[in-house]
């Protein structure tokens, strides 16, 4: 008898374990046992370890948009300027100063001396002009998804001396500078690593910045080890590993077992387990978004009649509570609420299933709905498949046949690019604090960036006049004015604005967790 | 005239015997209490599949998100899940699921799985080699493994799903029913049949196969719960059922998410594939103590 329910209970047992398997004891390189101190004379442990939902789709900042790769990039490159500790103002970085030019189109930028890649060659004036040229036409390729937008206006780079460059515009570009630090496209890359990988390095990166890339284990981690010739402050601790763990359980469980010191990507369900086990959780307001996207191109999506139907039978604040908790706002607007030119007047389609019903019925339409959905946790989105069947729940209610394909997020992104599909789930962590940096995705010639396929001659219109306007009240009210002009539209379908949450282990010192969804690790350390 | 005395006698043997083994058989089954509790489960859980619709006090895949991960209560006897669908209405729907893709899957597998074996015992040879490498190929994969690689060129669904499981096993039963047919296909009844002019056919499937059916049918109860063990390990991986449908597997899948926060969720879907599996596996053991003629006093 015994044998018996041994024979049922095991293989029961082994299924609900498969959730924990899959990951072998942390890399080699954590084994050394090199003391370090700080300047208090605290020993330090050697390796700090960072658990992330999905692996970085490469280290190329010319050829990754997303997150995941980010956190990883903004650790080995810097930009021109880079963001303060925890806000989206601009600080000096690999640019000591510079001057714009009376009408806005020329910048001049005096470069930091003395800086080298970790490949040993100097930063220069030079170095600058071939990142920024590889990334405009007619170097520019399809494949660099943030290209177009960062460098959206450049007319062209000027090497004035070798510490000196001048940058000009075709047209005046507001938010420029802001671009400049952030984590995609603006990081600089060593030309010398550019030319011996073909002109990508997303295998193999090489910049300026305080950790240097050591080894990529697909599917498993990738370690960065200290640059010991940083220009600035060195990092406090020797190594950093990012490990990949796609399961948010599993993740939470490898933080108690102390596999791993850090982990983000976590939803409202592990909050309270976390402090449980004794860990701290770092709760920030996120500026992003998360949405449903229609593809304008595909019938009868083209129609606003029938998206804003479809829109109108989701009750959205009901969801987020639902699926989110407290650790996520009801977006009713594209744009954060703590962002320039969010507006509190902009009104989204609003909930009423009688109305969607009567309009459905008079545009014939009841589906099917071919909806796509990703399955890893996205920061601004850590529940997408159950966000999807919350809304195939909502339409099910009336009338509308939903099927739901999902997928996980790196081919994800190959369906979303190729098309098949009649709505999508997207969402956007803001890079660099302005407005333009989430409007502009709508008018985005590149499908990646626009899932929406929305190409609205009106639209881009009121996007160029943002980008012209100096900051102040007027270019918030051009912003507010696009928002309403979408949500008229019904393009999307805003859900909520996560928030950033991530967790560690309390032994981790000087913790933080950067809005725009990155992690700065050079100041982070644990007693040993 | 020889040979009709012989036919004539193999059918008397034949009218006689299944009854007498059939009423021994079914002794010794009911004598075995674990074997009975499993048949009575079993019973009940065709009688739920069959019935559930008008059982089930909620609409199993249509939820309420404002009463969402509600624990037990009286409303909702199991509790909510995150959808806010009633899980005592969505465990009831996903008998039927369970059942059926386990019935569906084993038959498969048998009937695919009888041919190949009954060929390769019966022609023996190049046939036999052949046929029977393949299976031990498949064999020398693990179940699951060679499931999940299937279910990604076939594409998800509890069809592909099915097809996925059959096939998997189709090695046991081919296996067993060679094994079966060597050991009597030179017997002297099965030569009287080719004697009097019956076609391979017509022996294997008229002649031999009634003779090994016991082995295949204590392979056949324990496949099912095998079967319906697998399914729920490919919607737990998220690979069976689509939404909004519910299955066992993949409703203790999504829960799991919860594990922490709401474990009432992971229970019972737990407790339903448990005790199928179990009762399954009971009759299966009692069955083969049944059929087993050295069992028998």
């Amino acid at each position: 008898m015994k044998k018996k329910l041994a024979l049922v209970i095991a293989p029961i047992l082994a299924l609900s374990m498969l959730v924990g398997c899959g990951s072998k004891e942390t890399t080699s390189s954590t084994s050394t046992e090199a003391v370090e101190k700080t300047e208090s004379g605290e020993e330090v442990a050697d390796t700090l370890v960072f658990a992330q939902g999905a692996e970085p789709r490469g280290l190329d900042p010319a050829y990754v948009d997303d997150g995941e790769s980010s956190k990883v990039i903004v650790n080995v490159y810097e930009g021109l300027l880079a963001y303060a500790k925890d806000s989206t103002e601009l600080e000096p970085c690999l640019a000591e100063s510079w001057e714009i030019s009376e009408d806005g189109l020329n910048y001049t930028f005096k470069l930091r001396q003395g800086v080298k890649f970790h490949d040993g060659t100097d930063f220069n004036a030079e170095a600058v002009k071939i990142n920024i040229d590889r990334q405009l036409p007619p170097q520019r390729t399809e494949d660099m998804p943030y290209a177009s937008f960062v460098y959206a206006d450049v007319k062209d780079v000027e090497v004035v001396d070798d510490y000196t460059v001048k940058i000009n515009l075709t047209k005046k570009n507001t938010a420029f500078l802001a671009n400049l630090a952030m984590s995609l496209a603006a990081p600089i890359v060593s030309p010398a690593a550019l030319e011996a990988n073909n002109g990508n390095v997303n295998q193999s990166p090489v910049g300026t910045g305080p950790y240097k890339f050591v080894a990529w284990s697909p599917s498993e981690d990738i370690v960065i080890e200290r640059n010991e010739d940083y220009w600035g402050e060195k990092a406090k601790t020797k190594n950093i590993v990012f490990k990949f763990i796609p399961d948010n359980s599993a993740r939470i469980v490898a933080l108690k077992s102390g596999e791993v010191d850090m982990i983000d990507g976590i939803d409202s369900t592990g909050v309270d387990q976390i402090k449980a086990d004794g860990n701290e959780v770092y709760n920030l307001s996120g500026m992003n978004i998360n949405y449903l996207a229609y593809n304008t191109t595909r019938a009868p999506f083209d129609d606003v009649k029938v998206r804003t139907a479809l829109s109108k039978a989701v009750n959205v604040p009901e969801l987020v509570t639902a699926l989110y908790g407290e650790y996520a706002e009801t977006a009713t607007t594209i744009l954060p609420t703590f962002m320039p030119g969010y507006s509190k007047d902009v009104k989204q389609v609003e909930y009423n299933p009688e109305a969607a019903k009567a309009e459905l019925e008079s545009a014939g339409f009841t589906g099917p709905v071919k909806m796509i959905v990703y399955n890893n946790p996205r920061p601004y989105n850590a529940r997408n498949k159950a966000l999807a069947e919350s809304i195939q729940a909502y339409w099910s209610k009336i009338g509308v046949e939903a099927t739901i394909e999902d997928y996980d997020w790196t081919t994800y992104k190959d369906k979303v690019v190729a098309g098949d599909y009649d709505v999508c789930f997207y969402g956007w962590v803001g890079d660099n604090g302005d407005p333009d940096n989430f409007l502009n995705l709508l008018c985005d010639q590149n499908v990646s960036m626009n899932v929406s396929r929305l190409n609205d001659a009106a639209y881009n219109e009121i996007i160029a006049e943002g980008t012209s306007t100096e900051k102040g009240p007027e270019r918030d009210a051009v912003y507010a004015k696009a928002e309403q002009y979408i949500a008229d539209l019904a393009v999307w379908l805003p859900i909520s604005h996560a928030n950033n949450l991530s967790a560690y282990s309390p032994a981790v010192q000087n913790y933080s967790y950067h809005p725009t969804g990155n992690i700065f690790f050079k100041d982070m350390y644990k007693a040993k | 005239m020889a040979a009709t005395q012989i036919e004539t006698t193999i059918q008397d043997v034949k009218r006689e015997k299944p009854e007498s083994n059939f009423r021994r058989m079914w002794d010794t089954l009911t004598q075995n209490k674990a074997a009975v509790v499993g048949m009575i489960v079993i019973l009940f859980l065709i009688f739920i599949a069959l019935f559930g619709k008008w059982i089930m006090p909620y609409d199993p895949n249509l939820g309420d998100m404002a009463v969402n991960k509600q624990p037990p209560s009286m409303e909702h006897w199991f509790g909510t899940d995150e959808q806010g669908r009633d899980i005592f209405s969505r465990i009831i729907d996903g008998t039927s699921v369970s059942l059926s893709v386990g019935l569906k899957a084993v038959s498969f597998a048998l009937v695919i799985g009888t041919v190949l074996g009954a060929i390769a015992g019966y022609k023996g040879g190049i046939i036999d080699t052949i046929i029977m490498r393949v299976m031990d190929m498949m064999m020398s994969i693990p179940d699951i493994l060679l499931a999940i690689t299937l279910m990604a060129a076939l594409g998800r669904g509890i069809d592909k799903a099915i097809i996925a499981i059959g096939l998997v096993t189709i090695p046991e039963y081919a296996r067993i029913v060679r094994g079966s047919i060597m050991s009597i296909k030179d017997s002297e009844y099965v030569q009287a049949a080719k004697v009097i002019g019956n076609n391979d056919f017509v022996i294997i499937f008229k002649h031999i196969l009634p003779n090994v059916l016991s082995p295949i049918i204590v392979r056949a109860t324990l496949g099912i719960s095998t079967a319906i063990l697998n399914v729920a390990a490919l919607g737990f991986l998220g690979l069976g059922v689509q939404p909004p449908y519910a299955e066992w597997g993949d409703m203790l899948g999504r829960a799991r998410s919860f594990i922490f926060e709401s474990p009432y969720m992971l229970i019972f879907p737990g407790l339903a594939i448990t005790i199928t599996v179990l009762a399954f596996n009971l009759l299966g053991d009692g069955l083969r103590d049944a059929f087993d003629p050295k069992a028998h006093h």
